[in-house]
Parts: C-alpha cells; structure tokens; sequence
C-alpha cells in the first residue's frame, strides 16, 4: 500500500487508498474509526464517532459553562457544525483535537452571551501571583499541611469553587491541561495559541488557585 | 540560601526565585532543557522559599485533578444523534447511514 499524503487527501468521496484511523478517546468503548469514511461523510462513521466522544466532550464543555442543559445543547451544536464542516479539517492535527477545538469555541461564546461572570478579574489573578523583590520572594510562602483537610469531599469542594471562580481562560486550561490530562501541545491547538502561551495561562491559573486553597492547607501552628 | 547560591544569583548566573517562578510550569513538566532544569534543582534544594512553594504547587495540581467527578446525562449521545437527524444533517431514517 502506497504511503498516503496525509495533506493531500484526496477529494471528497474518493478516499485515498489509506487505512487513516481517528483512535478516539473515550473511556471504555475505546476504537478507531475511519477518517476517510468520515471525511466522505459516512454517518455510520459519525454516529461511531458522536458515540465515542460525547462523555469526554461534555465534560470539558460543563466544567467550562457550568450548566448540565447548556453543555448538552453546545455539544449537539458542536457535533453539527464538525459534521457539517468536516471537509474543513486538514489533517495536521488529530481529529478530536480539532472537534475539541469547535466545542470550545462554542462554550466560549456562550458564555460571553450569558455574561455570567466568573467572580475573578484577570488582574486578580495577576496580583494573586507571588511578590518578588530584586528576584526573591518577599515572604516565605507557608508549609503546607495535608492532614489538614482530611475529608476528600471538603478537599473537592474547595477546588471546584477555586476552579469556578477562575475567569475562563484560565479555568479552561486548568480543564485540560490538568484534569483531562491533555498534551500542553494538544491543549495549544484546541485554544488556538503556543505551547508557550498555554504554560504562562496554566502557571498564573494554579498560581491563582494556590492562593484560594492557602488559607485552608497552612499548617496550624502549635498551641 | 547557602552563600555560593546566592553569589551566584546576585552574579545573575543562577536564576533567581522569580526566574524559577515563572518557568515552574515547565520546571514539574520536565519541559526545561538538562542544564536548566539542574540549575532550578540546585535553586530549590538551597532555597525553603522555592521549595515551600514547589510543594503547594504541586498539592494544588494533585488536588485538581481530584475535582469531582462530572455526571454524565443519560442517552447523551443518542439525544445528539436524534438533534443530528433532526436538523437535516443526518438522513432521516432512524439508524445509520444507507449507502
Ligand atoms: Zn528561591
């Protein structure tokens, strides 16, 4: 079989002779699908897809609007559009990267709509990061203390209400990059940005965080 | 910090605590290049600062990857399927593709 030009994929409907294959990524019902049968369109194909990457996809989409019903209808729109656009995906990057990258753009967009605001401003973030002088800290930062909150329950809840409060940019590297445990170079082509760009925005995220969860994990001093 | 350390610093051929703040990410990544990456190490093993804040860096990646949880609806995927049929980009027939 002839190596297959992956720029080149032939046009529409006559796929190249190649055995491209889309590894998806869910959990549990893990397979691959062809990319040419759906390049050509094949719902067959799709539906495997839509199967396939729907519980990992909503997720994302949750943790970044926060409401159930509105992720579930940004995924259908999202499952639309790639559908209706997938003659547009050139094959630089993984499929779902690319699929990824239109529910994202979604869930951005209806936030902006909703204007429901994260309770954090950038500059927050910014003076939440610590102080240096002549390039040392200014104050040592503290021990942290684990047992401190023993309770994985309590330990949850304070994490999802600093994610939460995350403006969402940077909650939506915090998403990928460290709860769906996504490549910094695959997070960098879902957002659109550098390698780079994602570290800075994921640095000065946990950075953010770091200052929410200080004042619960500090260890106590001895009475 | 152990005296060489901080002549080193103030000399500006080790980095500092900010430098080592900012190229964290990189640093619990295994992004930085060998020389770089033992230059933070030796930072760290000299400074409490860096590395008290190396440790609630990692505590704070560690606890966020502990977040609950998300529910997934029920028939998630096949009320997609149905949005798909219905707005004309599936063929309307229930089930799949006719070729
Ligand atoms: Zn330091």
């Amino acid at each position: 079989m002839q190596p297959t030009d992956s720029k080149n994929p032939g046009p529409l409907g006559t796929p190249p002779d190649s055995g491209d294959m889309v590894t998806t990524t869910a959990e549990g019902a893990k397979g691959s699908i062809s990319l040419d049968a759906l390049m050509a369109g094949d719902e067959k194909a799709f539906e495997q897809l839509v199967v396939q990457e729907s519980p990992r996809l909503f997720r994302v989409i949750v943790r970044i609007v926060g409401d159930d019903d509105e992720a579930a209808s940004i995924l259908q729109e999202t499952f639309l559009q790639a559908y209706q656009r997938i003659n547009t995906f050139r094959r630089e990057s993984k499929l779902t990267t690319w699929l990824y990258a239109i529910g994202i753009n979604l869930a951005r967009a209806s936030l902006r709509k909703s204007r429901r605001l994260s309770s954090l401003e950038d500059q927050e973030v910014e003076r939440m990061q610590p102080d240096f002088n002549r390039g040392m800290f200014v104050e040592t930062p503290a021990v942290w203390d684990p047992s401190r909150v023993t309770e994985l329950s309590d330990r949850r809840q304070l994490v999802r209400r600093g994610i939460e409060q995350l403006p969402e940019d940077y909650r939506t590297v915090v998403v990928l990059r460290d709860i769906e445990e996504y490549s910094t170079d695959e997070v960098a082509k879902m957002l659109g940005i550098s390698s780079g760009a994602v570290r800075v925005r994921l640095h000065r995220a946990r950075g953010a965080l770091r200052k929410l969860l200080d004042p619960h994990m500090r260890r106590m001093p001895k009475a | 910090m152990k005296f060489i350390t901080a002549l080193k610093t103030a000399l500006g051929v080790a980095p500092g605590c900010e430098k080592v703040n900012e190229f964290l990410a990189e640093f619990v990544e295994g992004a930085l290049d060998e020389k770089m990456h033992a230059q933070f190490e030796e930072h760290m093993n000299m400074c409490k600062c860096c590395d008290h804040y190396l440790d609630q860096y990692r505590q704070t990646i560690d606890m966020t990857k502990e977040v609950d949880e998300v529910a997934i609806p029920t028939e998630l995927a096949e009320h997609t399927l149905a949005f798909l049929r219905k707005s004309n980009a599936f063929s309307q027939d229930q089930g799949s593709a006719t070729s």
